[in-house]
């Protein structure tokens, strides 16, 4: 082979290598700098911290339904501020309720400056049904500690994305987001024009109403609130629901506007058809997080003779086993929190991944809607169990919480 | 005893899965540790609306086809793991705005990027060919040491490879009388290795280049996430385990060598572990407790941490040709030299944007595309007294920058396309990768620490018995396929050892 190189020098090795024996020789044999000595380690600690121990600090009853929990770092057990967040996140939140143990999102009620005051709040509304918020809502008392994850989500403001003006439309205790995006416009923490339809029943259910009030005084017209009753006509206030006309009333004429929706299921079906008849490009269409997935028989996809079937769940968390039972109709992470399982979740709406596992065997059921896996875990068999019904006995390998 | 492996590894990145796929397929019990509850390190993806992102992957080298494959292809068929390998056969298209501006498409192929550089800059053909025959013997001097036990004919045949390991590459250009302007357009390729060509080493620069041009550039089908989950599925099938969410937090010693680790409480034995995570986190870990060999810490110390990013990923509603892109990469830059691209990085001097969908169409839905950019963000550049509260700002007016900037120099509309995005900066990629200053590239591959160097002075830089360092940061550099092979040839190496000893 020619020589290509042929008056460079091979010798140079020799003194390359001494130039580097050279340098370590040089170096202090001292301990490396630990990670928190670095700025982007640290923000990573600030921002993302893998659990906040939080204690309830004080309550504030809105009815007998309707509570707002004020929650602090839990110094006693290490926790020493609490996690900035964007305006419009949540926290999921970790309860032992009898024998199940039990995660929920929430969204903050607080704006991102309250937590730089060292406090995040919560207003949970009881459902009927509903676990964690009949638990919470009858049970904690200041002092109750709360385990909680760091501030999670994707229902925020992105000036990259979103229109300058967002048309929020909020059901029932879905107004939570937006009451923390609201204080964040009248903190300056962030920039853009908020109008938002509030759904409620009657004028009584409405929550933050004078709050809301003085943040559209102090906004100059950055944000605005139209509360829409569905049970009762009050001055004020538009009459029915949140409509496809009722939008276009208050959207701007000249300039493309997003839309924020967070609300119950029931919301999300009613509204979703009258955006349709606006014709709107999907990036303006935001939906917050779909919540807990019941009643996947109901699609007409799902093997109806699976209904009413019990089968075994058979799970590993790393040399652990455990065989437990899962009815059709309930997710498999439901069968596993329900049995005591401590595993891992966040969303619960088959979006974020966190409760990803192997599915080592077994015939499973997935709704389409909340199928947010990605293209690899479907061809190698991996469910988020949030999402997951089983349609035969499974074998599911989950990580560690 | 159910508690003991033959080899534990920690952490499932690039050269711990392959580690692990290697030793697991060889029938040795093996047991991956994993801080994240997702494998891969930088080898996976995310999920937002109705796009799938792709976090790190720009392209990889050294796959080559199925007729004649390359090793890091070889070291997925070994293990049994199935990958849907697309490719990239053209090059890069580079748009220089400084001085003496220039936007140019590189072809691949031998002659199709002989034609655009000298296209580009005329008279300049015959010494890019000799850079090419320089490639050539790269790859086919590391081929020969893949075969071979003991490289005799090394010096004779291969000296040319070993001097390109002894010169940077700007030292072997100007030797070869590459013009300067062809140089230039050539080096763009520097990012990927995250050191500028006067420093890098040619050997290790053009082993990467020839192999772009020559191999074409190459991917997984559905993201790197596929990579990761071929190779854990090799690891299930041969009966080995892999537990997310265990963060390793000691390493355990018997009479001055490792046999285990602990995860929380847990203590875990071994035979051999291997260690997917940067040398800095295994000496902080043992500290107090064993004693690092001082060269160890010598080194570890001596070396600068390489460089991290911030990266968009854009889901955008509408395609790339009606955007007009028709380029996988295109790389843009006010300057044409790299010391300057790599020094004014952060004044918008160099930045990276790639469209899955010129070469995967269907990657994402009908109607839309997406775009990654990464933006190299040095240490020096990255605000120190950055707070929580200005974090979101801070990213999203950085990005903006560069979209607008890009739209600029493109002449078209990106932001009132953008559906879904995501942005990613040092923070997160220290959040998911555990490394100092959120690098991604490990150590810096600089001039004295270079990988031939790293290659000869491994067997004296790492002495803790039972502990092998795979990925990106080690021996052979950073990148997907340099990581994937430090993991596999580790493996193979403790294999070598085993059987000797009769395991």
């Amino acid at each position: 082979m020619a020589k290509i190189l042929k008056g460079l020098k091979l010798a140079r090795i020799t003194k390359l290598m001494s130039a580097r024996n050279k340098r370590i020789a040089d170096a202090p044999a001292t301990p490396v700098p630990p990670l928190d000595s670095y700025i982007q380690n640290r923000l990573k600690d600030q921002l993302h911290p893998k659990v906040q121990h939080l204690v309830v600090a004080d309550i504030i009853a809105h009815s007998a339904d309707v509570k707002t929990f004020v929650l602090a770092p839990d110094a006693s057990q290490g926790t020493t501020f609490v996690a900035y967040p964007a305006a419009g996140q949540y926290i999921s939140i970790r309860q032992t309720i009898g024998s199940a143990v039990v995660c929920r999102p929430y969204s903050l009620s607080s704006s991102p400056k309250e937590a730089l005051s060292g406090h995040y709040t919560l207003t949970i509304k009881r459902v009927e049904g509903g676990l964690m918020s009949q638990f919470a809502l009858d049970t904690w008392t200041v002092g109750t500690k709360v385990d909680a994850s760091a501030p999670l989500g994707v229902f925020t403001y992105e000036p990259l994305r979103d229109a300058r003006t967002v048309i929020g439309l909020a059901g029932g205790s879905g107004i939570t987001p937006f009451y923390s995006l609201a204080k964040a416009i009248a903190d300056g923490d962030e920039d853009f024009n908020l109008t938002l339809l509030y759904g409620s029943r009657t004028k009584a259910d409405i929550l933050f109403l004078e709050d809301f009030e003085r943040i559209q005084r102090q906004t100059a017209g950055k944000f605005r609130l139209v509360n829409v009753l569905s049970h009762e006509e009050a001055e004020g206030c538009e009459h029915g629901f949140l409509t496809a006309e009722l939008i276009q009333k208050y959207a701007p004429k000249d300039e493309p506007y997003s839309v924020f929706l967070c609300g119950p299921q029931a919301m999300y079906n009613f509204v979703d058809k009258e955006l349709e008849k606006l014709n709107l490009r999907r990036k303006y269409i935001r939906h917050e997080l779909f919540g807990e997935y019941r009643n996947p028989e109901k699609n007409p996809d799902y093997p109806q003779e699976m209904v009413g079937q019990t089968f075994k769940l058979h799970v590993k968390m790393r040399d652990q086993e455990y065989d437990i039972k899962v009815d059709a109709n309930e997710s498999l992470l439901n069968a596993m929190e329900h049995s005591g399982l401590v595993v891992p979740s966040d969303c619960r709406s088959g979006t974020c991944g966190w409760c990803r596992s192997r599915l080592v065997a077994g015939q499973v059921y997935v709704p389409k809607s909340v199928d947010g896996r990605r293209q690899a875990d479907l061809e190698f068999g991996y469910v988020h169990p949030c999402s997951t019904f089983a349609l035969s006995d499974v074998y599911l390998d989950v990580p560690m919480a | 005893m159910s508690n003991k492996y033959d080899v534990i590894v920690i952490g499932a990145g690039n050269g711990g899965l392959a580690a692990a796929a290697t030793m697991a397929k060889n029938g040795y019990k093996t047991l991956v540790l994993e801080r994240h509850n997702l494998p891969g390190g930088c080898a996976t993806s995310f999920v937002r609306g109705r796009f799938e992102f792709e976090v790190a992957l720009h392209e990889m080298c050294d796959v080559g086809s199925a007729e004649k494959p390359r090793p890091v292809r070889k070291m997925f068929d070994n293990v049994g793991a199935k990958v849907d390998w697309q490719f990239e056969h053209n090059c890069f298209r580079v748009i220089h705005e400084g001085d003496d501006p220039y936007d140019v498409v590189v072809r691949g192929g031998w002659d199709g990027f002989l034609d655009s550089i000298e296209a580009a800059v005329p008279g300049s053909r015959d010494s890019v060919e000799k850079l090419l025959e320089l490639g050539k013997m790269t790859q086919d001097a590391m081929t020969y040491m893949d075969s071979v036990t003991v490289p005799v004919q090394f010096l004779g045949k291969y000296a040319d490879f070993v001097k390109a390991g002894c010169y940077s590459v700007e030292d072997v250009m100007n030797y070869l009388k590459v013009p300067l302007k062809a140089q230039h357009i050539i080096n763009t390729y520097w990012s990927y290795l995250g050191v500028p060509t006067d420093e890098m080493n040619a050997m290790h620069f053009l082993s990467m280049v020839y192999s772009y041009i020559v191999d074409g550039a190459a991917m997984p089908r559905k993201c790197s996430h596929q990579l990761s989950l071929s190779l854990c599925q090799t690891i299930y099938q041969n009966g080995g385990d892999i537990w997310y969410n265990s963060e390793v937090t000691d390493l355990l010693f018997d009479h001055g060598k490792v046999c285990g680790v602990k995860v929380g409480d847990k203590e875990l034995y071994a035979d051999d572990v291997f260690a997917n995570t940067i040398p800095n986190n295994v000496y902080n870990m043992m500290q107090g407790k064993e004693e690092i060999p001082p060269r160890m810490l010598k080194l570890a110390n001596a070396r600068e941490i390489g460089l991290s990013l911030m990266t968009a990923y854009l889901g955008l509603d509408c395609t790339a040709e009606e955007l007009g892109i028709k380029d996988y990469t295109t790389f843009v830059t006010n300057e044409s030299d790299p010391r300057l691209q790599e020094e004014r990085s952060a004044s918008g001097g160099f930045y990276i944007v790639n469209c899955i969908n010129v070469v995967v169409p269907d990657s994402t839905p009908e109607g839309t595309c997406s775009l990654f950019i990464s933006m190299p963000l040095f240490d020096r550049d990255f605000p120190k007294d950055l707070t929580p509260d200005k974090y979101k700002k801070y990213k999203s007016d950085y990005v903006r920058r560069y979209i607008e900037h890009f739209q600029k120099v493109m002449g078209i509309d990106i932001m009132s396309h953008i559906e879904e995005i995501s942005i990613a900066s040092p923070v997160t990629f220290a959040r998911y990768l555990n490394t100092p200053k959120g690098s991604i590239y490990g150590y810096r591959t600089s001039g004295w620490d270079n990988v031939m160097l790293r290659s000869v002075c491994e067997p004296m830089d790492f002495k803790i018995k039972g502990l092998h360092f795979v990925g990106g940061h080690h021996v052979m550099g950073d990148g997907f396929s340099s990581s994937y092979l430090t993991g596999a040839n580790a493996a193979n190496a403790l294999i070598k050892q085993y059987k000797k000893e009769g395991k």
